[in-house]
């Protein structure tokens, strides 16, 4: 594990190099496409930079990171769904437009669905199945009880049997 | 481990594998807060302007009230003129007697009816009810909302029959660029 030191300008330039794509990565499972996932990881160093200097290294400094990065996903989520109310009664009486064929393009199944999990639910699952964390890991990076990361990981997975049929 | 958990890694790493071949963009640098944003824009701006409106209704009532208590948008001009009267007053009593209430009221309650009168030729005019000079010996017929600023005690009798009608000359008035108004005394 690369060792960083608190405020220094060097070592956040370097977190930032090794960190961004697995942040994205988590991001991308949460918010709507992946544009707005890039921004959110933007915003997400932009927060860790300001509190860079009071940074403590008694945690991983991924997992305060992804703890950034969800609540950044958090507050977007919330946004979208104002500008949603907004969209839907500007659409009145007209038709739909269909789905972007770019986001399509990467877009599983299972990554729909896991769009539509509480985001809480949704980091956990990515923490947990494409970054490796343990429960532990998990519970220390979202600073909550290892008991809540179990129900959250529980209760989306049975979001996504239902979702899925498997 | 169970099937979902399988596919849950395998679409994981399908979907998200690629993006770590991209290339890295330069990071954001942090942008300042924007406080001008929050004062002059959405809720902001909005709050911003009831405080001015508010600061602004607050100046032209207190300039409102001031003009109807003194008759002058200068508050100096009558309080000259209510020094003189008293300085008047003093020098009508009697040797023994005291009390200026009378008199005072007197010169108030005309005055009250003069802002009235000037307050409804500008429009301004509640047009509701008496002057309000506490002298029951007059009663204060003036209509408006002129508060005639009668602070004083008067200590007038109370029977009616010994009320002398007013007398009622012509107004201070503002030496602005309305007239003298007249006004008829009551029965």
């Amino acid at each position: 594990m690369e060792a960083y030191e608190a405020g220094s300008e060097a070592d956040f330039e370097r977190l930032y190099r090794n960190t961004y794509h697995r942040i994205l990565g988590t991001l991308v499972t949460m918010v709507r496409d992946r544009a707005t996932a890039e921004d959110c990881a933007q915003e997400t160093f932009e927060r860790a930079y300001r509190s860079w200097k009071s940074w403590r290294p008694d945690a991983p400094v991924e997992a305060w990171l992804h703890r950034i990065a969800i609540n950044v996903a958090i507050s977007d989520r919330r946004h979208q769904r104002i500008r949603q109310a907004g969209e839907i009664i500007r659409r009145l009486g007209r038709p739909e437009p269909g789905p972007d064929p770019a986001s399509v393009a990467e877009h599983s199944d299972m990554l729909l669905a896991m769009k539509k999990l509480p985001p809480k639910q949704a980091a956990a699952l990515v923490l947990r199945h494409y970054h490796g964390y343990s429960n532990r890991e998990i519970a220390a990076a979202l600073g909550v009880p290892e008991q809540t990361v179990a129900s959250r990981l529980g209760a989306a997975r049975k979001h996504l049997q239902a979702v899925l049929g498997r | 481990m169970s099937d979902l958990d399988r596919d849950l890694e395998f679409e994981l790493h399908r979907a998200l594998d690629p993006l770590s071949a991209a290339p890295l963009p330069p990071r954001r640098l942090a942008r300042a807060h924007r406080p001008a944003r929050t004062v002059l824009g959405g809720a902001g701006a909005a709050l911003g302007f009831k405080i001015l409106s508010g600061v602004a209704v607050a100046a032209a009532a207190v300039t409102v009230a001031g003009a109807a208590t003194t008759g002058s948008l200068n508050p100096t001009v009558w309080g000259h003129q209510v020094t003189q009267q008293v300085a008047s007053c003093k020098a009508q009593l009697a040797d023994g007697q005291h009390g200026i209430g009378d008199c005072m009221s007197t010169f108030a309650n005309q005055h009250g009816q003069a802002v009235a009168s000037s307050a409804r030729q500008h429009g301004n005019g509640n047009g509701n009810g008496a002057a309000n000079g506490k002298d029951k010996t007059n009663n204060g017929n003036g209509n408006g909302s002129g508060n005639g600023g009668d602070k004083s005690k008067s200590h007038s009798p109370k029977d009616p029959t010994t009320t002398t009608p007013p007398t009622v000359e012509i107004e201070p008035t503002d030496p602005s660029s309305h007239g003298p108004v007249h006004v008829t005394p009551g029965p």
